[in-house]
């Protein structure tokens, strides 16, 4: 009983450990204290690779690569930014490097879906906004059409769309992780949106024709 | 709550981290405005993606299988677009062919791009907004 509640607070006390703590831990030797690190940082990075990769693989195995570079990279960490900043820089180029190496140009949105797609395309023609939020989550098929969407955009555009949207990142803080102008961020975002939208619009008429 | 408004909450309303009262506002604006009722839609079609907190789980293996079997049927997620080699050399062989029996034809006939040339080219001449604010404000019915 005393073991389990010595236990409980030894992990408590773990996971209140600031992330420069756990750091400094790192560097002095310990390297049990990068567990602590990856599996804080672990469901955010996943996401943010997700959001670039359908194939669940392909998004670990980024993630696992992202930690990787940042433990052996650590020395190099100033606290001056975030951890969580820092690990999400080197997360975003690896993935980056990872769409041109599959894609070097966008790809066709080819009109043959299976039944799944179609009926979640039809959904969203003519369901309600609320019934569209409710159902998307439990749906494969949601998130499967979801990134063939994106598929079609270049890997630049599909960058800045993920950073921007799902990210929330400013111009300045995309244009400063991939080394780029901020005038390339705004056209390269402003390209995707209506690159993103004409491809939506086309769903849509799939959906409609059904 | 203005169209505006109503779009830039689209995310807010997608991640289901707008107040019950902000969404009711919102779902109401839809009911009554049929270019954000549209532009709410389009966004839908990546939300999932863009601004869905999780995915439902993925099995790797049945991911791999679903691939394989569209792949098989000819149903490819996604197929690259054609190579622009590929393109200038059917271009080629086009004009090579038919250049005698359809030179009159093309000198009144107006050029009709590809679908690829029309989303990667359908900016040029637009000038480019300052600000490149959230998406949801230009999808715009
Ligand atoms: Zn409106």
């Amino acid at each position: 009983m005393l073991g389990l509640a010595a236990s409980r607070k030894i992990a408590w006390s773990l996971t209140a450990k600031p992330d420069e703590e756990l750091i400094a831990e790192v560097l002095g030797g310990d390297s049990a204290a990068f567990n602590e690190l990856s599996s804080r940082h672990r469901p955010r990075v996943e996401r943010l690779c997700q959001r670039f990769f359908s194939d669940p693989e392909i998004a670990r195995d980024l993630a696992q690569e992202g930690f990787i570079r940042a433990y052996t990279a650590l020395r190099t960490y100033r606290a001056e930014m975030p951890f969580g900043g820092w690990l999400r820089s080197i997360v975003i180029n690896l993935c980056y490097d990872e769409l041109r190496r599959r894609k070097r140009r966008p790809e066709e949105l080819v009109g043959d879906f299976g039944a799944p797609e179609v009926q979640w395309m039809h959904l969203v023609n003519e369901a309600s906004p609320e019934n569209i939020v409710g159902d998307a989550e439990e749906r494969q098929e949601a998130h499967d059409l979801a990134h063939r969407l994106l598929d079609t955009l270049r890997p630049e555009d599909r960058m800045v769309m993920v950073l921007k949207e799902s990210e929330e990142m400013s111009v300045a803080e995309i244009a400063s992780i991939l080394g780029w102008s901020e005038a390339k961020v705004k056209i390269r975002a402003f390209r995707a949106r209506q690159a993103l939208r004409k491809q939506a619009e086309r769903m849509l008429a799939v959906g409609r024709r059904r | 709550m203005n169209c505006f408004e109503a779009r830039q909450e689209f995310p807010a309303l997608w991640r289901k981290t707008a107040t019950p009262e902000r969404s009711a506002e919102v779902y109401s604006h839809l009911k009554g405005c049929a270019k954000c009722d549209h532009a709410f839609r389009v966004f839908a079609l990546s939300a999932p993606v863009l601004h869905s907190a999780v995915e439902p789980e993925r099995n790797a293996a049945e991911f791999r299988r679903r691939v394989a079997y569209r792949a098989q049927r000819g149903l490819s997620v996604t197929r690259p677009a054609r190579e622009p080699r590929r393109l200038l050399a059917m271009c080629a062989g086009m004009m090579v062919l038919f250049a005698a029996s359809t030179a009159a034809y093309l000198s009144v006939a107006a050029p009709i791009g590809s679908y690829t040339d029309e989303i990667t080219n359908s900016d040029s001449g637009y000038e480019f907004p300052v600000d490149t604010a959230p998406t949801s404000n230009d999808f715009a019915g």
